[in-house]
């Protein structure tokens, strides 16, 4: 890399000549390291996945969090380093507090992303801090006027609002899957509901883990639905979903080595 | 060395995206003598190996109690064990200070991890330079929480960190299974033989009353830790059972952290 | 904008007392958690710069008693939905009955801003058990423990909130019931009355209680406690609430008219018609 040696990449407070910051680029490959996350707006609300790699079968189901409930109407998974995603979390939750306490009424998922991505990028501006090496998918549902809507937050502090959007080790793979689900028809709102979405995201990771490759995993997801407060998805739905989706898996790939 | 350049900054990112003074703060755990710990389905035992600086020093303790029903159990710099040490009791009094409750294991694990992650992202701080091994009891029941410098924390049904733990490790992956329905002394047996693998391949230490401690907490059991005499009987289970030979100890698998795990 | 309090004000020496901005700030964004210096109570400084200090020494919109009974299979508790401000009935469909987490209720009366004040900080306390979904929820008692060092906490900055509470509960399967007022004496007991309800209910709800009480039966008895209530205390009226915790969670009655009885002759002409004394 044209970047190493410099000395233009050990700080986030220095620009490379050709004007790049390398090293927010450096924590973004932290996150590119990262268990493949996923998440889909859809008809009835949104939902959030995560592929989560096991390190020890003495690990305790759960254990590593990575989909967290950040209000009863919002909640986020975060891609990349975990301890870091924590710090995020509570300053959404610190955030969705204090809007509610100042407005009345549950903070707008725009505002929420907005100032959460001001955060974030607060630690690219200062030589004291180092940017985080997480990004964070975000799920809000604001009732049924506004809906669901999902963002996601990078590393510089750049957010948008997606359809559907996917980060992590599997995000080119993954984002050509979610494209398929064809979610960005502006014409109608989405048709995919959220039972059904746990079913797509399922394949989806079980598509793009390489098994060869990769340790074993477990799958977390979280969403947040029409008239319900945020929640994990059941665990014992996603392992059913997820066994599934593998065994089509198997069946499709018996069948093509035939 | 390029590599020099990224690893002498906590807020230095590698090309690789890898925080270099994390992992060397992760060393310092396993630069530490090992601790063990298994849980059953009623009780949480540590076991942990004691090093003594010389012949005329005391043994380096290496379990805490934290309150009535926590306790801990430290691999790496004692020092930053007693800073994080004080802040969990005080966290436990604070809770039961205002909800006259015990703090869930869980969020004291929280906690903890919050407060290395602080030292990770900071240019005037470094990380802590030590693993815990939490036990205790709460409203759901046992837990076992390892913490790491990286600000990771994890729940184990058993684990041990420190020195050549990988062979007690090794020992715990073969026989976790059983651990759920195992008696208090059952526990405290697999605790003890685990920890001997650590030992198991330099020649001249064994487990001995001076440098073996084991820590039990769980149902309708206050954290209650036993040394000196009192380890006696733990040590007495495991040399009336020896012809369960121990496995050879694997050389430790540098384990990547603060990377995606 | 930023209110700075200035120690022996003159206008040639102006110090500011404390510094405007603290380290942990950075372009105007929090780094850290925690109240910065500047958000202090403004009462601590202007003691500090010499004035003194002021704090509530009433309550001002009030609601009056909570009453509550602990049985076999729950606890009981009702209210009035009267908030009175001094001694106008000033908002008549206030709920006192606050539903804090599936298995607590709290009852609240006093000053109902501070009430309402409370129920919030216990909210917050609430939704972050949610968030964490670890398997832990608050209990009511330690619910009702927060709510007496609150208080407690309060009053020893001589600013309490003005309230006298009622906390019940179900948890680990059996009931409880705690009080907590605005000096920080909390207790638990098997039946409570705050407000007058401790002058002219608390022995109706002693003789009516018994071991083996139920639920039904106790929703009956506090029921006919806030008759009396309404017949002999100025700051209630006739529509009440009455909230059950039970091991299958809190209910908490629509606000409901109690039935009153007017035609005795001691309301008619007097309790003391015949009685020819000044006292």
């Amino acid at each position: 890399m044209a970047s190493i040696g410099t000395g233009y990449d050990l700080s986030s407070t220095i620009f490379s000549p050709d004007g790049r910051v390398f090293q927010i680029e450096y924590a973004t490959k932290a996150v590119e390291n990262s268990g493949t996350c996923m998440g889909i707006r859809c008809k009835d609300g949104v939902l959030l996945a995560v592929e989560k790699t096991i390190i020890s079968k003495m690990l305790v189901p759960g254990s590593l969090r990575r989909a967290h409930i950040v209000d009863k109407h919002a909640s986020l998974v975060v891609c990349g380093l975990i301890s870091d995603g924590r710090v995020i979390v509570d300053r959404a939750r610190e955030e969705c507090e204090n809007y509610l306490d100042f407005y009345g009424r549950p903070i707008p998922g725009a505002i929420l992303a907005d100032r959460l991505a001001h955060f974030v990028h607060l630690y690219t501006l200062h030589w004291s801090v180092r940017p985080f090496g997480c990004a964070i998918l975000l799920g809000v549902h604001n009732g049924e006027k506004q809906g669901a809507q999902l963002y996601m937050i990078e590393p510089s502090g750049v957010s948008y609002r997606y359809f559907a959007c996917a980060y992590g080790k599997g995000k080119q793979a993954a984002r050509t899957e979610l494209e398929k689900l064809s979610l960005n028809d502006k014409q109608a709102s989405p048709q995919i509901s959220c039972e059904q979405a746990v079913k797509d995201l399922a394949k989806i990771v079980v598509s793009v883990h390489d098994d060869s490759k990769d340790k074993e995993y477990e799958i977390e997801m979280i969403w947040v639905r029409d008239g319900k407060p945020a929640a994990m998805v059941p665990r014992d739905v996603v392992q059913k979903v997820h066994d599934e989706a593998k065994r089509e898996a198997e069946a499709d790939s018996d069948m093509e080595d035939e | 060395m390029f590599r020099n350049q990224y690893d002498t900054d906590i807020t230095t990112y590698s090309p690789q995206g890898r925080l270099h003074q994390v992992e060397y703060a992760m060393e310092a755990v396993k630069q530490g003598s090992a601790v063990v710990g298994v849980r059953s389905n009623t009780h949480v035992i540590l076991a942990t190996l004691k090093r003594s600086a010389s012949e005329l020093a005391s043994h380096q303790k290496k379990l805490s109690e934290i309150d009535d029903h926590v306790g801990v159990a430290i691999a790496g710099l004692t020092a930053d064990a007693r800073v994080l040490t004080r802040f969990m009791r005080n966290e436990c009094l604070n809770h039961k200070y205002v909800f006259e409750q015990p703090l869930a294991l869980s969020r004291l694990a929280l906690s903890v991890a919050d407060k290395c992650q602080v030292s990770t992202q900071r240019a005037s701080k470094r990380p802590f330079g030590v693993g815990l091994l939490l036990a205790g009891y709460d409203a759901t029941g046992p837990h076992l929480f390892q913490t790491c410098p990286s600000g990771n924390y994890y729940e184990y049904y058993a684990m041990a960190i420190g020195s050549r733990s990988q062979g007690a490790k090794t020992y715990l992956e073969r026989t976790f299974d059983s651990f759920p329905e195992c008696t208090v002394d059952q526990l405290a047996k697999h605790a003890v033989l685990a920890l001997r693998e650590t030992v198991s391949s330099s020649k001249d230490t064994e487990l001995t009353l001076e440098n073996t401690a084991v820590a039990i907490v769980g149902k309708g059991t206050n954290f209650v830790i036993y040394e000196d005499d009192e380890v006696k009987p733990y040590l007495d289970m495991i040399d009336a059972d020896e012809e369960e030979q121990p496995a050879e100890a694997e050389p430790a698998a540098a384990d990547a952290p603060m990377t995606d795990a | 904008m930023e209110k700075v309090i200035y120690v022996n004000e003159t206008d040639a020496q102006r110090k500011p007392l404390l510094p405007s901005a603290s380290s942990s700030v950075m372009s105007g964004l929090r780094l850290t958690a925690g109240v910065p210096l500047k958000d202090r109570d403004d009462s601590v400084l202007a003691s500090a710069a010499g004035a003194p200090v002021k704090h509530t020494s009433r309550p001002i919109v009030t609601g009056s008693s909570v009453i509550a009974m602990r049985c076999k299979d729950g606890v009981v508790m009702a209210t009035d939905t009267l908030a009175s401000y001094g001694s106008l009935a000033r908002f008549r469909q206030i709920s006192r009955l606050y539903k804090a987490t599936d298995h607590c209720v709290i009852g609240g009366g006093g000053d109902m801003s501070d009430f309402f004040e409370l129920c919030e900080t216990v909210r917050k306390e609430t939704t972050l058990e949610y968030c964490y979904d670890d398997g832990h929820m608050i209990t009511a008692s330690a619910i009702h423990q927060m709510l007496a060092r609150i208080m407690y906490n309060r009053r020893n900055k001589m600013d309490p909130y003005w309230n006298y509470m009622l906390v019940a509960g179900w948890q680990h399967g059996k009931p409880v019931l705690g009080y907590v007022d605005l000096v920080g004496s909390h207790f638990v007991s098997e039946v409570i009355a705050t407000g007058y309800g401790e002058y002219l209910g608390l022995p109706l709800l002693r003789k009516a209680y018994r071991e083996d009480i139920t639920v039904e039966e106790g929703k009956k008895v506090l029921q006919q406690i806030l008759t009396v209530l309404f017949y002999r205390d100025a700051r209630t009226i006739d529509r009440i609430q009455i909230a059950c915790v039970t091991e299958k969670g809190v209910e908490i009655s629509e606000p409901t008219k109690l039935e009153t009885e007017w035609s005795y002759k001691a309301f008619i002409s007097g309790a003391r018609a015949s009685d020819v004394s000044t006292w």
